[in-house]
């Protein structure tokens, strides 16, 4: 099989990285993956990141565990045993009373749930949301992207028609428009409403988030197809499907884990941006959520406000960092 | 009437209107008040404006220390929609128009003295005379009023002015008194929707105006004080849509610029002489309104009080958050609107037919666990209580307690008790909630767990946003057997409490309540002498709660409003639950 490309980069490039290297020694074979595996380990900020996600990670994998842990629960007692009734604050923890172990981010205010199992929990849906969105684009972006750059004529027209359609698509309004829809559809089934609330989310995210990936696979494709390697594969009677997956998908590896690392974020923030806005998930918690509700209180409680902030700001942030990383670590060209 | 605008339905819908209770003036109180405190406070300081005076002193007398000039902001966040006089029909329009720009047969004063909303003639020499048995009143308007442009005011514009209150088609959102008393409101449909009719109810003979009534309505002197009863001249109120984007000023204010919804201008109205009016003081030069600014701004603006934010202020309730700081400042006015919240249990279905199930819906709301997740602040803006009428209405009667839980607390084993005993365990409870409304969504969270806790099966209907809400509640045949709003009075009688909310043709009546005893009750009250009907209408109020609880009562609303330091003369008027706009003055 010929040599795919980054591999014939490799081989240019091993004597330019380290001229004076004893001969003889360290001369196995490293995958592309490996190189960028070992770039990545190298690099402290994507260290960093990938301890802060894991971190996210954990919380949103151990949330009952964690609620757990500090003796909270996210509905434990009505507002009116909770709270002051007279200022709408906890009668534990802050803004009112010092910190307790009992309420460490205090409890939210006219509701009396317990914040630190809201931002726990929260930090779930927006994971879980950003995660399955991400896969789902990420999916539909390589199979469009592979069969429009494969096909020539006609279905490559229209499928590029199709993707500058969905790219002219507003996909705030396309949100807006779709949430009093799927509410309307499912009124008076509060477990049907929160299920379809969930799926629809990853369905507008989905619907307007697989262009760009779908575009970019779509354009290496193209370059590709006309290399050696896939014209021998055509010659030889490779089936299409075959030269697809096989010859082409792990020559676009690079470019899909980076839309990958890039896309999480934006969902993270996507989701919360739509929970502020009301038309995301209502029926369970989350950080957009609880911002929306917090901002009257940002100067009486910081703190109600600024948990869930800084948790999206750090998420994203790390995700981003991350993504940066990734497609330093996968992109050829760079030297470090 | 509506509380605010269609979307404050919302509030109202969402159970998230703000209500208040303390009778307090702007004095600031900084303690916080205890709910004895609060109740005492309200009852107390809760006259809306059952006193008359028809000899009230023409013009006026100056305000002590007030003087003329200065600019106001308004700032609010319900837009003000309907500003046609004949349209008004929210407490901030109505309230707007018919303190500043329209002038009607009557209107109120601000009593200082006694703390209470006093109804004085307004473009009448007085309240009005009626026959025996108030099927006839004739009022005499004053001399040398005069509009805008400087034309004269005349008898039949009056008489157009109240044609045009009949037009329903034209002013669906208008109150419809007219339509319910007057002689042929039932056939006459209005001068815009009938050009070439007339209901032969209103004559006019020189200065006076004589109006025949269908049926005996000894209010009439306070439906007179609504814009809806102004004078509008013909010719130049021949397109209503153009006349509501600039209706003829005959007040102290006119129209400047004016974009519906968003801002409005109010400026000197050099036509307006003093000399005629017995209450408005008009000592600004101008207010600037704008209807579309964040609470939360609103609330963080004044508070700061710097520069222009001295001078400004707004008639909506302050913010939870915010309400520590602003009792501090001292510039917070809070005080009884007389409103009241109800859940309505659709009647018409089978599951709300034995009055102990209703009882047990009674004893499952979760009082002040939804209040505070509406974000209400208990005792301020929402007054727990039992009685249908709110503090203040005359015919309120004593205070009675059906539930036996004051009117604040949920007991969900009686009510689960009641259930059984019903053989009524897991009825449906369907109402809906506004999914786009975090406070809404809490609400309904509180209201599921107690009605679960009692043995009910709560479906809450999901609902996108509150114009959504609105028309499912208006819709008799939405899939609901809860429905849950407020209800504001237009003048402190309990005829316009008792007929709209139990009474067959009920405007308001959501509970689809349909008594023959009830009905022929309410005929028979509306006949009886003036000075029986107030305690006719509060042995009806506990009759009806006590036989039948067709409603439960979500507590009274109240008002907490804030102001710029330089405002004076700025109290709660409790007929509407806005501030005293005549009596507004700016420090110099």
């Amino acid at each position: 099989m010929a040599l795919t490309p980054l591999e014939a980069e490799r081989s240019d490039r091993a004597p330019l990285a380290s001229p004076d290297a004893p001969a003889a020694k360290n001369i196995a074979g490293r995958s592309p993956m490996k190189i960028a595996f070992d770039r990545l380990r190298s690099d402290k900020v994507a260290v960093v990141s990938t301890a802060i996600v894991l971190f996210f990670i954990l919380v949103a994998i151990f949330a009952p565990l964690i609620v757990k842990i500090f003796g909270v629960e996210l509905r434990a007692r009505p507002g009116s045993e909770a709270l002051n009734i007279f200022t709408g604050y906890g009668l534990i923890g802050p803004p009112e009373h010092s910190f307790t172990w009992e309420a460490p981010l205090g409890l939210q205010p006219n509701t009396g749930n317990d914040l630190l199992a809201e931002w726990v929990y929260g930090a779930r849906t927006s994971l879980e949301v950003a995660t399955i969105a991400t896969v789902t684009t990420t999916i539909v972006g390589i199979v469009v992207g592979l069969i429009a750059g494969f096909a020539r004529g006609w279905l490559d027209r229209i499928i590029s028609f199709i993707l500058d359609l969905f790219l002219s698509f507003p996909f705030l309004l396309g949100a807006l428009t779709l949430a009093p829809i799927i509410v309307n559809r499912y009124a008076t089934s509060e477990g049907a409403l929160d299920k379809a609330q969930f799926f629809s989310l990853i369905f507008v995210l989905t619907f307007f988030g697989w262009m760009g990936l779908a575009r970019l696979v779509r354009g290496e494709v193209l370059s590709l197809r006309e290399r050696e390697f896939v014209q021998a594969a055509r010659v030889i009677g490779v089936p299409t499907r075959a030269i697809l997956f096989r010859e082409l998908l792990p020559n676009l590896v690079a470019p899909i884990v980076v839309s990958i690392s890039l896309g999480l974020p934006a969902f993270v923030t996507a989701e919360a941006g739509l929970a502020y806005l009301g038309i995301g998930l209502t029926s369970r918690p989350s950080w957009g959520q609880t911002i929306n509700r917090a901002i009257g209180y940002f100067e009486a409680y910081w703190l109600y406000l600024w948990a869930p902030v800084i948790g999206v700001m750090l998420l994203v942030l790390a995700l981003n960092l991350l993504g940066d990383s990734v497609r330093d670590a996968f992109d050829p060209k760079t030297r470090r | 009437m509506y509380w605010k605008r269609p979307m404050a339905a919302v509030s109202v819908l969402a159970l998230t209107a703000l209500a208040a209770c303390g009778g307090g003036d702007d004095d600031g109180e900084t303690s916080t008040g205890g709910p004895s405190d609060s109740e005492t406070s309200f009852i107390e300081g809760g006259g809306s404006g059952q006193g008359q005076n028809a000899d009230a002193p023409v013009p006026v007398p100056e305000i002590e220390g007030a003087v003329a000039g200065g600019d106001i902001d308004v700032v609010s966040i319900s837009g003000l929609t309907t500003m046609h006089p004949s349209e008004a029909y929210y407490v901030n329009t109505a309230s707007i128009l018919s303190n500043l720009v329209v002038r009607s047969l009557t209107q109120y004063i601000y009593d200082a003295e006694a703390k209470q909303m006093v109804l004085v003639p307004d473009l009448a020499t007085d309240l009005g005379t009626p026959n025996d048995d108030f099927t006839e009143w004739t009022f005499t308007l004053r001399d040398g009023i005069k509009y805008e442009d400087g034309s004269p005011v005349t008898a039949e514009d009056m008489k157009f002015g109240i044609l045009a209150s009949f037009d329903r088609d034209t002013f669906p959102d208008g109150a419809a008194y007219s339509n319910d008393y007057f002689l042929n409101g039932d056939k006459y449909k209005g001068p815009y929707s009938d050009p070439q009719g007339d209901c032969d109810c209103v004559t006019v003979s020189g200065n006076d105006i004589t109006i025949k009534m269908a049926a005996p309505f000894p209010d009439m002197p306070y439906w007179g004080a609504f814009p809806a009863i102004s004078p509008i001249p013909e010719a130049k109120a021949k397109d209503p849509n153009a006349y509501a984007r600039h209706p003829l000023a005959t007040g102290p204010y006119k129209f400047g610029d004016y974009k519906p919804g968003d801002t409005l201008e109010l400026v000197r109205n050099d036509q307006w002489d003093q000399s005629t009016d017995a209450a408005r003081h008009a000592y600004p030069d101008s207010y600037n309104m704008d209807s579309n600014t964040p609470s939360a701004t609103i609330d963080q603006t004044i508070l700061a009080d710097q520069g222009d934010a001295q001078t400004m202020m707004t008639y909506d309730n302050v913010l939870a958050p915010d309400l520590a700081k602003a009792k501090q400042s001292g510039n917070l006015v809070t005080g009884g609107v007389p409103c009241t919240a109800f859940w309505y249990p659709d009647l018409r279905k089978p599951e709300w037919k034995d009055i102990n199930v209703r009882k047990a819906l009674g004893l499952s709301y979760s009082y002040a666990d939804s209040w505070l997740a509406a974000g209400e602040i208990i005792g301020v803006t929402r007054i727990p209580g039992t009685t249908i009428q709110p503090p203040g209405i005359p015919s309120r009667p004593e205070e009675y307690d059906v539930l036996g839980n004051g009117g604040e607390r949920p007991d969900t084993e009686q009510a689960k008790q009641l259930l059984t005993d019903a053989d009524a365990l897991g009825t449906e409870v369907s109402f809906y909630y506004v999914t786009s409304d975090p406070l809404s969504v809490d609400a309904k969270n509180a209201n599921v767990k107690t009605l679960t806790e009692a043995g009910f099966e709560p479906k809450p209907v999901a609902v996108a946003d509150s114009t959504a809400a609105a028309e499912m509640r208006a819709d008799p045949n939405a899939p609901l057997n809860l429905r849950s709003g407020g209800w504001c009075s237009d003048w402190p009688s309990g005829a316009s409490w008792m007929p709209p909310l139990f009474g067959p043709t009920g405007g308001a009546n959501y509970s689809y309540f349909d008594e023959k005893a009830v009905n022929t009750q309410i005929k028979e009250i509306q006949t009886a002498p003036i000075d029986e009907q107030a305690d006719l209408w509060a042995a009806l109020d506990e009759e009806i709660m006590t036989k039948y609880y067709p409603v439960v009562n979500l507590g009274y609303y109240g008002a907490a409003m804030l102001h710029g330091s330089a405002i004076q003369g700025f109290l709660n008027d409790d007929v509407f639950g806005m501030p005293t706009w005549k009596d507004i003055h700016v420090q110099e």
